[in-house]
């Protein structure tokens, strides 16, 4: 009786523990983020990617830190293998989620990431990419906070640059933050970033 | 006791248990370190076993050490940006102080390139020394793509003729590819002396590559130079577009549905108004005038792209030019109407095969009257492409590919006493096949072999080509090019005489090449040979002219360019200076002799300057040319003189009313210098017995435009920069 009754609880817990590795894995992945070591936490999302093929959280996330990181990048050698990488998962991101405005988003950001690295040489070429994939998000998500900040904050960019009012996307603004005050994620580990930057940005922006 | 006993047997045989658990998870550690080829260790590189969650970052020292459960065979990869992944297949419990050796991925940005000879405009290449707005930009070029071209190193300014001129060589040497399909008839005809332009509109291109010598084995018939144009691939939203300028007007339209596109351009240019306010020096009875529409379809398949492209445009203008042996002046007149097709898809095959292929089709009439003379020609031209392309591995790739070029040309003159019909097929048939062999990121080779027959001439040639390069230093690179090409006479010829030779050209290039923080700098140098020169023995080619192909010549030099982007915030400039050494017996040329199209020094300096503050790009272009041959007939020689060296400098501004509305003004020669195209002698001496002259002038010394520019699309951000 003790016996089977180990045997059971030793089963359970190694079934347990295997349902709870993508958990598991993905935690260690937003811990080493949080700690700073975003590239240790790309090749642990990277892991997680070819170890879960259907998902496609892990792949959204390897893209996101290379897009960030290139934001940074100067070395155009190293900015194009990175952005060809953030493809790649992108890519396989959409495979796995198809019309998912996050995805788009993230997308969108890829495209602005070739912009503030060139601006003359890809500002012209992508902007419409870049306002065409921040269209089709909303038409997706209406009510994502994280898509009406991303297309405010790009719009406000260019209206500013030709002084033209900021007032109807100061207005996104304000509906994105009051959206982020009662939005739930729709599942563990789907992306919530974006509530401080639209803070930020009306702070900057909208308060005269 | 008992108990006790009892418990113990009990904790044994839980030990017993979660020992066996553990054997069929046991942990085995996997360990190890990553490096370069020349053992420098990589850290922050991804090592894991394929297809579990078992795996870690390498350190700062490039080790690697972690746990895993799994037993027997596994894969273990090893990752990291711009190295090809390494994968090896064996035991865990032999996978322990591993060293593993990354290759560098030969694909990345910093590999060598083969730059030998070529320029290449688009971000799809590695080292852009144009980029596609330029084009548009260029003070100098007013939106076409020819004249963009004309202030890279290499070509030759004759202003007059606005076709490229490629290292000594002359207009005709140099082919026009669109979608790598050949483009028979590129340029909008012109009256002598008033430069042409291109005859495509430059806003249908994102990839301009134009090669001035040691070209691949892909391009054929060309002895000089190819240009090579890549249409937009797919539109990325909707718009119709205005654009109102001093010389006519344009309207644009593209429509997107599902994986389909179509976009529709007319314009009409019409000169009178101008030439009204403005007379040159030509008397116009009807000013240039042309209509152009053109529409490109495109279809999205899955592994695949299709494309339509068709062109129509229709010139006709009237004038009278002075001549020194014409006291009424010459009266020319001209009417072209021209189609130009041009189907092409792209598409990718199992095992990494793509395929390409394509197919235009070219109907060109002209009507020329030249005071009593009517010329009558109709071409008609077709070229059918059909290309392969294996990428074996990142290192080595192949191509191959053959080609079918069929010109039917026929030609009517008439006037009161004399009446002829002439004409000719020529079909050529050609295959070609190529290899790139991408040893290490330093050095990398192109070998190609190019088979072309003349059913004209029923002859075969055979072009061998390659080039190789090597990276010196982290930025620079040293490129060797080498090729033979051939080229039919041209039709000119051709319609008075089928029994000729294919020409020939050898091209011998060296090329050094720095490129570092958006500043470009490159130097080359050449030496061309030329062979099979069409020679004739009157004073223009007619039916009774007796034409054979034993010319020759040869062209040598040194091409310097400079680009920078970076030095100064928000300009953009850059500086290109030839050197040309050549000499040619060909035509009716008594002795060897530097061309009247050809300069020794030519130099060319463009920069841009965006003022943030009044959105408005400024842009300057200066153009100098020292001067070019002629013969005068009081002196003894052949090409003995020079005119005066050409200058000319250009000014535009573009001002951005809004996002979608662009104001755009451009003056050419805004110091109005006075050049000299070259002089016309009299056929016969005056009394003095000396032979009177006549200036040969541009047309125009200045020329000004104003444009608007109103693009309507639902975003309400896309505008025409890009198309002035």
């Amino acid at each position: 009786m003790k016996k089977s009754l180990l045997l059971i609880l030793l089963f359970v817990s190694v079934v347990g523990f295997s349902q709870t590795k993508y958990e598991t894995g993905m935690q260690k992945a937003f811990d080493l983020w949080q700690a700073d070591k975003s590239w240790d936490a790309a090749n642990l999302f990277e892991r997680i990617t070819q170890a879960e093929p259907e998902k496609w959280l892990p792949p959204y996330y390897v893209a996101q830190i290379n897009v960030i990181n290139s934001f940074i990048e100067k070395d155009k050698t190293k900015l194009t293998a990175q952005l060809e990488k953030a493809q790649d998962f992108i890519n396989q991101a959409k495979t796995n989620s198809k019309e998912n405005a996050e995805i788009l988003i993230l997308e969108a950001q890829w495209y602005t990431a070739w912009i503030v690295f060139d601006g003359q040489q890809y500002g012209m070429k992508y902007s419409a990419k870049v306002q065409k994939l921040y269209q089709k998000a909303l038409e997706i998500a209406p009510n994502n906070p994280r898509v009406i900040l991303s297309k405010a904050e790009w719009d406000i960019g260019s209206a500013a640059y030709f002084k033209q009012s900021l007032e109807p996307y100061c207005k996104d603004i304000q509906r994105a933050i009051e959206l982020f005050a009662t939005f739930k994620p729709e599942g563990e580990f789907y992306p919530t970033y974006g509530e401080e930057r639209a803070q930020k940005i009306f702070e900057t922006n909208c308060k005269q | 006791m008992k108990f006790q006993n009892n418990k113990i047997s009990n904790l044994k045989f839980v030990i017993l248990l979660v020992c066996l658990s553990f054997s069929a998870y046991s942990q085995t550690e996997i360990s190890g370190i990553v490096i370069q080829k020349n053992g420098t260790p990589i850290p922050g590189a991804n090592v894991y076993l394929e297809g579990t969650y078992d795996g870690t970052t390498t350190d700062d020292n490039g080790k690697f050490l972690f746990t895993t459960s799994e037993i027997n065979e596994q894969v273990l990869v090893a990752s990291f940006v711009s190295f090809e992944t390494f994968r090896i297949t064996k035991s865990v419990s032999e996978m322990q102080q591993l060293t593993i050796k990354l290759r560098e991925d030969v694909s990345s940005l910093d590999t060598v390139v083969i730059s030998a000879g070529t320029f290449e405009a688009g971000d799809n290449s590695k080292v852009s020394v144009l980029k596609p707005l330029d084009v548009v930009t260029t003070a100098s070029a007013l939106g076409d793509f020819v004249g963009a071209l004309q202030t890279l190193p290499g070509t030759t300014t004759v202003s007059e003729d606005g076709r490229l001129f490629v290292r000594g060589g002359d207009a005709g040497e140099t082919q026009i590819f669109i979608d790598g399909i050949r483009v028979f008839t590129p340029y909008t005809p012109s009256a002598n002396n008033i430069p042409t332009r291109g005859r495509y509109s430059p806003f249908l291109f994102d990839g301009i590559t134009f090669s001035t010598g040691g070209y691949s084995a892909e391009y054929g018939q060309a002895l000089s130079s190819v240009l090579l144009l890549n249409t937009i691939d797919f539109p990325d939203q909707e718009k119709t577009e205005v654009s109102i300028m001093s010389v006519g007007g344009g309207l644009g339209n593209t429509q997107i549905w599902d994986n389909n596109s179509l976009s529709v351009n007319a314009s009409y240019i019409n000169l009178a108004p101008y030439n009204e306010l403005f007379p040159d020096r030509n008397d116009w009875q009807k000013p240039f005038e042309t209509f152009a529409g053109e529409s490109v379809y495109r279809h999205k398949f899955e592994n695949g792209l299709f494309k339509i492209y068709g062109a129509y445009d229709a010139t006709k203008f009237q004038l009278t030019q002075e001549d020194i042996n014409e006291p009424e002046g010459i009266n020319f007149k001209l009417n072209n109407q021209n189609f130009y097709t041009n189907t092409s898809y792209t598409g990718r095959l199992k095992n990494k095969w793509k395929l390409e292929t394509g197919a235009s089709f070219t109907l060109s009439k002209t009507d020329v009257s030249v005071i009593e003379d009517n010329i009558d020609d109709t071409e008609k031209s077709a070229h059918l492409k059909l290309k392969l392309h294996k990428n074996f591995s990142n290192r080595f790739k192949m191509s191959y590919g053959v080609e079918q070029f069929l010109t039917d040309f026929d030609e009517d003159f008439n006037n009161e006493s004399f009446n002829a019909n002439y004409g000719f097929n020529n079909n050529i048939s050609a295959a070609f096949t190529e290899a790139d062999i991408i040893f290490s990121k330093k050095f990398a080779i192109k070998l190609g072999l190019r088979g072309e027959y003349s059913q004209l001439f029923d002859a075969f040639t055979l072009s061998p080509r390659t080039s190789l390069a090597y990276k010196v230093s982290k930025n620079s690179q040293l490129s060797l090019a080498y090729g033979d090409f051939y080229q039919q006479p041209l039709s000119e010829y051709l319609k008075f005489q089928k029994d000729l030779k294919a020409q020939n050209a050898q091209h011998y290039i060296l090329n050094y090449q720095y490129t570092a923080n958006n500043r470009i700098f490159r130097a080359e140098l050449y030496r061309k040979e030329y062979d099979n020169l069409v020679t004739y023995n009157a004073d223009f080619p007619s039916s009774d002219t007796n034409f054979n192909t034993n010319g020759n010549g040869f062209a040598q030099g040194i091409d310097f360019f400079w680009r920078d982007n970076e030095s100064i915030k928000n300009m953009d400039y850059w500086v290109s200076y030839s050197y040309l050494d050549t000499e040619r017996k060909y035509k009716n040329y008594p002795v060897a002799a530097t061309p009247n199209f050809a300069n020794t020094h030519n130099l060319s300096v463009v920069g841009k300057y965006w003022i943030e503050d009044c959105k408005s790009q400024v842009g300057f272009s200066y153009q100098y040319g020292s001067g070019r041959t002629y013969t005068n007939p009081n002196e003894n020689g052949f090409l003995q003189d020079k005119t005066k060296d050409y200058n000319s400098l250009s000014l535009n501004w573009a001002y951005l009313l809004s996002q979608q509305q662009i104001l755009y003004f451009s003056v050419n020669n805004v110091l109005g210098f006075t050049n000299i195209n070259g002089y016309q002698y009299a056929n016969t001496p005056n009394v003095n017995g000396d032979f009177a002259r006549r200036t040969l002038r541009p047309a125009t010394d200045q020329f000004f435009f104003v444009g608007f520019f109103w693009t309507i699309s639902d975003d309400g951000q896309d505008n025409q920069l890009d198309n002035l």
